[in-house]
């Protein structure tokens, strides 16, 4: 619908990512190029994934109404890879928790953004046709932003030597919270028939108990030592 | 005008185009609707600025004047919405039309306008823009504001290329005969019916009635009689001709072209050397009532006579309720269309009538879009066919000179005339548009009838006509059909709406996180020794 409402989507998309990186401090360590490394290991992990999910799975024959509940639950776990791929980022970078969890996250997500949302948004949000998708998917963008610093910190806490006995659990619910999270929504929007916004309700919320929750781990993670 | 079909995925609309009868040279200026390139807004009639618009309006809520005022307000276009089934619609709102339809053409315009058969989701289009049209100049500020974050608007966008003149287009028509029993120079009867339709828009015109119901009887009676011809007994004395015309609805071109043909260009034909009289069938779907139009008073002790005579006799006798009459009707050679087929033969000095359930040739039924399969009634159409065979036949075998009583039923029982027949070919013919401009000569539907004809009579052969070059009879434009594409689009004070909210999230976010950071900055600096120290100690680990 115009270049104006491109310019409305990619300002809802981009803006706040840009806001991050300026206030979170990374401007002040140069992270830039980390950032970018980050983004170049997500890409090298997506294409390790659709590899293995192109060889390994076949494709779906049922009929249109149906889901495949361990099907996508299999193709689900192939997320792991992007734990893994978080893991890789964060050790290769020195420094201290935050810094790490920020470059990494910040890297992944910008990544995440420009592969698949700067395309749709270009060719779609430029036509004569209005559709409210391409707002959703902007603001969907914010909530991934979201997902990604709180997948980042989870992953950080992980992997940490001195973590104590009693969070391991939590931590590991909230791990496979997250990678498993789109796969919940796609079973929630199948099996409650949501309609696009309250989908987008949803994941916000979902994203925001994982952000909290995690958030509410790293404080006490970092005050408690 | 174009024919809208509705494609779901996202809205797109097949359009059949309005033909203009000024095309047919008789005037000599192209005049009518041509532009098909189209790009603008939708709004209804209901709105107070219709230029440069789309202006949708249904048929249900037609109304002359208000298709008037689009006009005069240089729309960008109008859209005509049709029910999906016409027979459903009110007859008072059918009549109405089918009387404007002629008007719609004369009406010089550069306003394109376009058909569309309605359904779901076209209805549900107008009714968004119907919502919004009325709203326009009443609501308050507020009213207009919340309106814009809801409502739809569309943007229709056709792509075709302007309609052009289409050269070399050929009318088609066919003939076939069955020929008598009994050496040479015997009497013929030219049996004649036009197998096109003409509406307002060419590619919604299926004429049912008109002519659809006179090809339907010309092919039963040419069924029938190939089956009494079959036999020696029953081989009558007589040529049967029977001729399918085309360009019927444009002045009876193809009969025309094939009288010339026969009579100026030939040597020997069999409308050359004796003909009885030439019949031509045209609306035999409805009502009670049947006229026999002549244009000069059949002679007493002529074939024609006899003819008329047995009709009345047939009528009188074994269908008391129809009403029969004749219609007399002098040539006006200074009008510019000529009434009835049976005038072209007369031009010619051939004895002819045309039977028919209308008593005027103006009767807006016979050009109409609106004259669809529903408006045919199979038992009436049976009914007539068989009053004309029946009086055929007394004419052709001499019944009453040789004492058949007035009441003898002739088509029984096997040769009886078969209403399914008649009916399923009513279904074909009405299953496809047979407007002039569409039925070329290589489409299907004469390549059926060819077919069709050629089961049951000898020598079929097809007749073409060409419009002449330097001064032609009849011109067709192309474009007759093209898709609209409706998108759904905001106004442009949604943009800003969106653009002010996104800007107040944006500076919300801004102002969150530099609290957050502040806040962050007094955990860091608690949080840093702590950091140093884990590094120290990751060192240690390393080197012990």
């Amino acid at each position: 619908m115009t270049l104006f409402h491109f310019g409305n989507c990619f300002a809802l998309a981009y803006f706040p990512y840009f806001i991050t990186y300026k206030c979170s401090g990374l401007s002040e360590y140069n992270a830039f190029w980390r950032c970018v490394q980050a983004g170049a290991t997500y890409l090298f992990v997506q294409l390790c994934k659709m590899l293995f999910l192109a060889t390994f799975f076949p494709t779906w024959e049922g009929g249109a109404g149906a889901y495949d509940f361990v099907g996508e639950f299999m193709k689900a776990t192939v997320d792991l890879a992007d734990l893994v791929g978080l893991h890789l980022v964060m050790s290769r970078n020195a420094g201290k928790g935050e810094y790490k969890i920020m470059v990494a996250a910040m890297g992944w997500a910008t990544a995440e953004l420009v592969m698949s949302r700067c395309i749709p948004l270009w060719v779609g949000a430029r036509g004569i046709e209005f559709d409210w998708k391409y707002i959703q998917m902007s603001i969907d963008s914010n909530i991934s932003l979201v997902h990604y610093i709180a997948m980042a910190a989870l992953v950080w806490m992980f992997t940490r030597y001195d973590l104590p006995k009693r969070y391991r659990l939590p931590l590991t619910l909230l791990l496979g919270l997250s990678v498993y999270k789109a796969f919940f929504m796609e079973s929630f929007v199948h099996v409650f028939l949501l309609g696009s916004w309250t989908a987008l309700l949803v994941k916000a919320v979902i994203t925001g108990f994982l952000a909290l929750s995690s958030l509410g781990l790293f404080v006490t993670l970092v005050h408690g030592n | 005008l174009l024919l809208f079909v509705l494609n779901s995925a996202d809205h797109s609309f097949l359009l059949v185009s309005l033909y203009h009868r000024l095309d047919l040279v008789l005037f000599s200026f192209p005049a009518g609707t041509r532009n098909a390139v189209l790009n603008t807004e939708a709004r209804t009639v209901e709105a107070d600025v219709l230029s440069r618009r789309c202006v949708m309006m249904r048929l249900v809520d037609f109304s002359y004047e208000q298709y008037q005022k689009a006009l005069r307000q240089s729309a960008g276009a109008v859209v005509i919405i049709l029910p999906k089934a016409m027979s459903a619609a009110p007859q008072d709102v059918v009549r109405q039309f089918m009387e404007i339809e002629p008007e719609m053409l004369a009406m010089e315009t550069i306003v394109p306008v376009y058909f569309a058969v309605e359904d779901e989701e076209l209805l549900s289009i107008y009714e968004q823009t119907r919502v919004a049209s009325t709203s326009q100049g009443s609501a308050s500020a507020a009213e207009v504001l919340l309106h814009t974050a809801t409502a739809n608007g569309f943007q229709m966008v056709t792509s075709g290329a302007q309609s052009k003149a289409v050269s070399d287009w050929l009318i088609t028509s066919l003939e076939g005969r069955l020929t008598g029993l009994g050496g040479e120079d015997l009497p013929t009867i030219v049996i004649v019916a036009h197998y096109d339709s003409f509406g307002v828009a060419p590619w919604l015109s299926h004429g049912a009635d008109s002519n659809g119901s006179g090809i339907s009887g010309l092919l039963e009676l040419a069924r029938l009689f190939s089956r009494l011809y079959t036999y020696k007994r029953t081989h009558a004395g007589y040529n049967l001709l029977f001729f399918a015309s085309g360009g019927g609805k444009f002045n009876y071109q193809g009969t025309k072209r094939w009288l010339e043909d026969n009579l100026d260009h030939t040597d020997s034909s069999l409308l050359q050397d004796n003909v009885a009289f030439v019949l031509c069938l045209d609306t035999l779907g409805r009502g009670n009532s049947l006229h026999l139009h002549v244009s000069k008073p059949p002679k007493e002790g002529t074939l024609q006579h006899a003819f008329l005579r047995e009709l009345e006799m047939v009528v009188e006798s074994q269908f008391p309720e129809v009403k029969f009459s004749m219609v007399h009707k002098k040539i006006n050679l200074a009008e510019d269309m000529l009434a009835w087929e049976h005038e072209r033969f007369a031009i010619r000095r051939l004895p002819a009538f045309t039977i028919s359930h209308l008593e005027s040739h103006r009767d807006g039924l016979r050009n109409s879009i609106m004259d669809t399969r529903p408006r045919v009634d199979s038992k009436t159409l049976t009914r007539n066919t068989r009053i004309i065979a029946e009086a055929l036949t007394r004419v052709i075998y001499n019944l009453t000179e040789k004492g058949a009583p007035a009441d003898l039923h002739i088509f029984t029982e096997q040769m009886q005339i078969q209403q399914e027949q008649l009916e399923s070919v009513m279904d074909w013919l009405t299953s496809q548009p047979r407007a002039a401009q569409l039925v070329d000569k290589d489409s299907t539907f004469l390549n059926t009838l060819e077919y069709y004809m050629s089961r049951y009579l000898k020598d079929v052969k097809q007749h073409h006509v060409k419009a002449d070059k330097r001064d032609p009879e009849f011109v067709f434009y192309d474009q007759l059909k093209q898709v609209m594409n409706a998108y759904r689009v905001k106004p442009a004070i949604f943009d800003l709406l969106l653009a002010l909210c996104i800007a107040v999230y944006l500076g919300v976010a801004y102002v969150a996180v530099q609290v957050r950071k502040k806040g962050n900055e007094s955990i860091l600096s608690s949080g840093h020794s702590l950091g140093v120290n884990t590094f120290v100690i990751q060192i240690h680990s390393q080197y012990s």
